[in-house]
């Protein structure tokens, strides 16, 4: 059985539009509609982040909602736990803003607001097909795939390189 | 006597986390967990809440939530270990009943240190936050208290006055250092926190000592100070650090300084005998040094190292930061890890105030490894500091992104 | 890198091969209508929009869906929805496929808070509160919304400018003999803008009078002391004082545009107050453009008066030579029709009954408003005209017109034909047009559609069998002329005397364009239906207008279904005294965009009327799905005048509060008039409603 569908970035399509990260704060607002989204307080909040990696380079970056997440061991109030989906989730409830998870995540996704004094990150958009992220990148530079589809797409990819290298 | 594969003796963080790391690699051996407490394990950081009163016992319970959410674990309440024999692989408990185990692990946490130079703290009234109980009883006096003395500027005691402070107590904090917190960072490096920590309404007094504690038949009635003046108080909180729970182990051959002494894979000197958490002594991985550390995520990462290894998987602990803390006080958020305090070393410091934050970077003294951080305010980059300290990144190239604070996850990709 | 080559490939193959190449580039438009054999539903507009409904839903598509009602229909025009399903067989990519290619659209540029004047960009800021929260050179959102908003102000005003003045060189070639094939055709009109002008009439011939006219028109491009005249002489005396009192007279129609060029600059004006005083400014400055353009057009091709003409697409004769104005000037396109009846005879040799001339958008309201040429379609809609395989040939001046034209005529076998230097596009046939030899000129474009209905006379057509009556031609002489019917001496007396006894509840304009993220004509018809029956007396203009007559609205045997009873009396009662046999219809075509400013003139009128200011009159204007940047400039000048002014279609503001607040409310303190905008056209109905109603209780109503 294969695993949920995971987001996955190619930095090579990635030209730092950020439409992502506004489509995300969209989603994530309370009317899920950009002119009214504008006005909501407090203000909605994207839960991934384009970042450059090095000129010309760009990649968005966002949780990986690890198998075995250093948030949820180290969180120091039980608050992160992993779903039957595979998703990485802070209960808001218990969640009390000691930032403990921020500072432990290798990838540095994890969201302080500040106006609720809580953590946040990606959620895979849970009432949606499709991330909205994935949605609404312009260059096909986010992909949603299962991980075993995105590999065997890889090495589709690689196989037939190798063999046109000729 | 019973028989048990995993004997594992506290249910606080690294034995729970070791509980969870052994099921997920060992799906059949039987594991018992032993506490002297008489709650189920529960998420200590959590312990302030039950002062406000904002939260019950059943709120901040470990079973069933986070990483332990669908775990089922057994856990024997009240059960004080009394002595313990390694070679033969017995465990005594106190009423008289006994364990027989393949493998033990010693997760038996710290208790606080009370000084003795400090006179009457066996009143009503003294706590040193630190159980589950201690929360229950702070509570109940609350009721009868209009002021609180707390001794020590840690960040225990600081927690504990913003509890108390949401309760309506007027609240004083005595610390003999320059500034609160001087265990995780220098008295500038504080400015910040103690500027915060003013609006919120605490009292600080630093550069003081508390001599004695006076009570009458209703328990702690004031504090004295070193320069004699007394401040009117009905409860006084001893924050001034804690000592490993090793007294058990007095006569078993384990090996102890301060703490239970282990190798890098959690073992102690005796085979099949682990310790994890504020009880094992273990090593700053930048100098080396040995250290015992109090802190909640240190000990859920060595109790999970101990958990694999007890499983039969070689995991090597990479050390644990002395210092790495991460919380919010009065609203600043602070982290603060690996080596920051830099007086009278040769490590290149950067210090920064910025609007609203401060940042401290500690460079090695050529300048090439990033060693230490104080963030204050500003912490999106705490994690990949944290990366880069423990893995020894040489950060030559990317330095200017660290100084700046535009530190990405793309910058390590290169 | 395959694929690099592969798209090389494709731009050589278009520049050296004048091939169709509908079936490479768009190969993902087929993808997209295989998804539709999927679905058996019978409509067949619906069939797509299911089919790329399924596909991820996108954050623009979301938004996009929200606009369109739930038969996602693309339009509401018959015509052109049998033409949307011609397409689709084909392959032809239309105007739709490519607007759902872009999604999802850039939210920054929605919101305005994207810029690129200078080479430190490209600046975005992040619309959340989020970093980056102002530009590399500092500029905050509300700066960066402003002069964004100014540049496309002064784009509309460039626009009219460029009309007028085409208009003006035109006047004075004609005066001076230059130009054989224009005539003075209205010189009562001639001699009545004279005198606004304080040029001397008495005594000298057309000529004389033409090349004053003409000269005073060319000053008003440049900088003058005194202000535009086509501005100054055209507003109240009320109304041109509450503009000299915040700045708001133009000083040149070109120097405004041009100060706003320098004001938007990298590093000059970063106070959003100030420039969007100066937007308004050259608002003001398109109104002058527009008027001197309907002005002048008046002049050289006469005056409208109300005719009968048909609209839509089964004006197309399958048996003619069918050929399509396109773009604003009637310069062109009044030659075009000159010369149809003089090339009958050639179209005849190749077996043509004859020239047919036909409409689509502005140029084609000009002829429409002057000869009673009937429209073809409008707007977004322009493409499907060609799918009919019956529209030989589209000539065409400029603005409005989508350079996909070309693409669409190579696979039809049409042709276009551009004829302006100023607009050409690639893969047309170009025929530069000169004023001093207009009708050879003229005659060589009709050559060409001639030739290309040789090619398809054997071939069948697909001709939409749907059409309207529509009755045009309201300039304001027309409408006085048609009142004093009734009250000789006090012409207006009569309409004002309706606006007070609640015959007539209010009025309201609808301008614009036709927007491909609103089902075509859908924000039109729904509003213009509630106004009707709630008596508010509705007049129109361009692609407005082109909606309106496409759906019946100008009609007049649809005013006893469309209209309420007191405004049905008052058309009734016109149309009596008129001796039309039939009332007037429901919707008055005021004529092209430029013709605007006839409603700026009787809204001044009016208002002089009543001795109030132009703010006072319970009169709205809606561009209620407006598209150009000329929409806008219309829309600065409408709340300039004083009017509530409805856009249904976002403007990129949103980014910026404080902008947002300007023009919607801190306006009003100005000029007494202000923006709506309201996606909605039912709750749009209702705020307009309620701002004539305000007007009314204001005045005593």
């Amino acid at each position: 059985m294969k695993g949920p569908k995971e987001i996955f970035a190619n930095p090579r399509l990635c030209t730092a539009c950020k439409t992502c990260e506004i489509a995300c704060a969209v989603e994530h607002s309370k009317t899920k509609s950009l002119y009214s989204a504008l006005a909501e307080r407090p203000q909605p909040k994207r839960r991934l982040y384009v970042e450059p990696a090095k000129t010309g380079l760009n990649i968005p970056i966002l949780c990986r909602h690890c198998e075995d997440a250093p948030c949820m061991h180290a969180c120091i109030t039980g608050a992160i736990s992993k779903t039957q989906a595979g998703v990485v989730i802070t209960d808001q409830d218990r969640c009390i803003g000691c930032w403990t998870c921020v500072m432990v995540c290798p990838f540095g996704v994890i969201g302080r607001h500040l106006e609720t004094q809580k953590a946040y990150r990606c959620d895979r958009c849970p009432d949606r097909e499709v991330p909205a992220c994935v949605s609404a990148c312009p260059t096909k530079a986010l992909i949603y795939k299962e991980a075993e589809d995105f590999s065997r797409d890889r090495r589709v990819v690689v196989a037939t390189e190798m063999f046109t290298k000729e | 006597m019973e028989k048990t594969d995993y004997l594992i003796i506290g249910a606080s963080a690294a034995g729970i986390s070791a509980a969870l790391a052994i099921r997920n690699n060992d799906l059949k051996g039987s594991i018992t967990v032993l506490t002297d407490e008489p709650f189920q394990p529960y998420f200590r950081p959590l312990i302030p809440y039950i002062i406000t009163g904002q939260k019950d016992e059943q709120a901040i319970g470990m079973l069933g939530s986070g990483p332990y959410k669908d775990f089922e674990l057994e856990i024997l309440t009240n059960k004080r270990v009394k002595n313990l024999e390694p070679l033969q692989k017995i465990a005594y408990i106190e009423e008289g009943h006994s364990v027989s185990y393949h493998k033990v692990l010693f997760a038996t946490g710290s208790r606080p240190f009370i000084p003795h130079e400090i006179q009457g703290t066996e009143a009503k009234g003294v706590y040193a936050l630190r159980t589950l109980g201690d929360a229950k009883s702070i509570a109940n006096r609350l009721i009868e208290t209009k002021e609180a003395v707390m001794i020590g500027g840690g960040l225990v005691n600081l927690k504990a006055s913003f509890a108390l402070l949401e309760r309506g107590i007027r609240v004083t904090l005595v610390v003999y250092s320059p500034e609160v917190l001087s265990q995780l960072m220098e008295p500038e490096d504080a400015y910040l926190i103690r500027k915060a920590i003013e609006t919120s309404g605490l009292t600080i007094l630093s550069g003081q000592n508390v001599r004695s504690i006076v009570s009458d038949k209703r328990g702690v009635r004031g504090v004295v100070l070193d320069s004699g003046k007394e401040i009117p108080c009905q409860m006084a909180f001893i924050g001034k650090g804690v000592r490993p729970n090793v007294e058990f182990l007095s006569d078993s051959g384990i090996k102890i300084d301060k703490g239970i002494v282990v190798d890098e894979c959690t073992q102690c000197n005796i085979p099949d005998a682990y310790a994890a958490g504020d009880v094992a002594v273990t090593f700053e991985p930048i100098s080396g040094q040995r250290i015992v550390t109090a802190l909640w995520t240190n000990a859920v990462e060595m109790g999970r190292c101990a958990g694999f290894n007890m499983a039969g998987l070689r995991t090597k602990y990479t050390g644990t930061f002395g210092i790495m803390n991460a919380t919010q006080i009065a609203n600043t958020p602070f982290v603060s890890m690996g080596t920051v305090h830099t007086k009278g070393t040769d490590y290149e410091v950067h210090k920064e105030y910025y609007k609203d934050g401060y940042c401290k970077l500690v460079f090695s003294n050529h300048g090439r490894h990033l060693i230490g951080v104080v963030l204050i305010g500003d912490i999106s980059i705490a994690g990949l500091c944290r990366y880069l300290i423990r893995n020894k990144m040489d950060v030559s190239a990317i330095k200017r992104h660290i100084i700046n604070r535009t530190l990405s996850y793309g910058h390590l990709m290169q | 890198m395959a694929f690099f080559i592969v798209f090389n490939y494709c731009i050589l193959q278009r520049i050296f091969a004048k091939k169709c190449h509908c079936d490479t580039s768009y190969g993902h438009i087929k993808i997209l209508h295989s998804l539709v054999d999927k679905f058996s539903i019978k409509d067949n507009n619906r069939e797509y929009m299911v089919a790329v409904r399924r596909r991820p839903i996108s954050m623009k598509e979301d938004f996009a869906m929200s606009y369109h009602d739930e038969q996602g229909a693309r339009s509401l025009d018959p015509a052109v929805q049998q033409m949307i399903v011609r397409a689709k067989e084909k392959n032809i990519p239309t105007v739709w496929d490519r607007y759902e290619l872009m999604q999802p659209q850039c939210a920054f540029g929605d919101t305005g808070l994207c810029c690129r004047h200078c080479l430190q960009g490209p600046c975005r800021i992040n619309p959340f509160g989020e970093e980056p929260k102002v530009g590399i050179c500092g500029a905050t959102a509300d700066v960066m919304v402003a002069r964004g908003l100014d540049r496309a102000i002064a784009a509309g005003t460039a626009a009219h400018s460029g009309h007028a003045k085409h208009l003006a060189h035109t006047l004075l070639k004609s005066a001076e003999g230059k130009a054989p094939d224009y005539k003075i055709k209205d010189p009562d009109k001639l001699k009545r803008v004279a005198k606004r002008l304080n040029i001397a009439v008495d005594g000298r011939s057309d000529g004389e009078i033409a090349r004053e006219v003409a000269l005073a028109a060319l000053n008003d491009f440049a900088e003058s002391e005194i202000g535009v005249k086509w501005a100054t002489t055209v507003v109240s005396e009320k109304r041109k004082k509450v503009l000299s009192a915040i700045n708001a007279v133009p000083r040149g129609i070109d120097h405004e545009v041009s100060e706003i060029m320098h004001r938007t600059l990298y590093g000059v004006d970063a106070d959003a107050v100030n420039l969007l005083i100066a937007g308004i400014r050259c608002g003001v400055a398109d109104l002058a453009g527009c008027y001197m353009g309907t002005d002048l057009a008046d002049i050289l091709f006469g005056t409208p008066k109300p005719l009968v003409t048909k609209a839509n697409m089964a004006t197309l004769k399958a048996d003619m030579v069918n050929i399509a104005v396109h773009g604003h000037n009637p310069v062109l396109s009044e030659m075009i029709v000159a010369m149809a009846e003089e090339m009958k005879n050639e179209a005849m040799v190749v077996g043509a009954k004859g020239v047919n001339v036909v409409g689509i958008c502005c140029t084609g309201n000009e002829l429409m408003e002057r000869h009673g040429i009937p429209a073809c379609t409008h707007s977004v809609s322009q493409e499907m005209a060609l799918l009919t395989g019956a529209l030989d040939a589209i000539v065409v001046d400029y603005q409005c017109i989508m350079p996909s034209l070309v693409d669409v005529a190579e696979c039809m076998g049409s042709k276009i034909v551009t004829t302006m230097d100023l607009c050409k596009i690639t893969g047309a046939e170009h025929i530069e047009f000169r004023e001093e030899s207009a009708a050879q000129k003229a005659k060589e474009a009709i050559r060409v559609a001639i030739e290309v209905f040789k090619k398809r006379k054997d071939k069948a057509v697909d001709i939409p069998q749907v059409d309207s009556t529509v009755v045009a031609g309201f300039s304001v002489e027309a409408i006085v002329a048609a009142l004093s019917k009734i009250d000789p001496t006090e012409p207006l007396k009569p309409l004002v005397d309706n606006i007070k006894n609640g015959n007539i509840r209010g009025v309201c304009l609808f301008a614009g364009c036709n927007n491909v993220k609103v089902p075509q004509d859908r924000n039109f018809i729904i509003m213009a239906e509630r106004f009707l029956k709630e008596n508010v007396l509705v007049v129109a203009t361009g692609c407005g207008a082109g909606a309106l007559m496409r759906h019946g609205f100008m009609d007049p045997t649809n005013v006893d279904r469309l209209c309420g009873p007191g405004l049905k009396a008052v058309l009734t009662a016109i149309g009596q005294a008129n001796n039309l046999g039939s009332p007037l219809p429901p919707v008055l075509h005021l004529g092209s965009c430029v013709d605007n400013s006839r409603a700026v003139a009787l809204v001044v009128a009016l208002a002089d009327y009543l001795g109030v200011d132009t703010d006072k009159l319970p009169v709205v204007a809606s561009a209620a799905e407006a598209v150009s940047e000329k929409a806008i400039s219309i829309g600065v000048y409408a709340v300039a005048v004083g009017l509530p002014t409805h856009v249904g279609i976002m403007v990129p503001v949103l980014g910026s509060p404080l902008v947002t607040n300007i023009l919607t409310e801190k306006v009003k303190g100005l000029t007494g008039g202000y923006f709506i905008v309201d996606l909605d056209p039912l709750s749009s109905t209702e705020k307009l409603l309620k701002a004539i109603d305000e007007r009314r209780s204001v005045l005593g109503l």
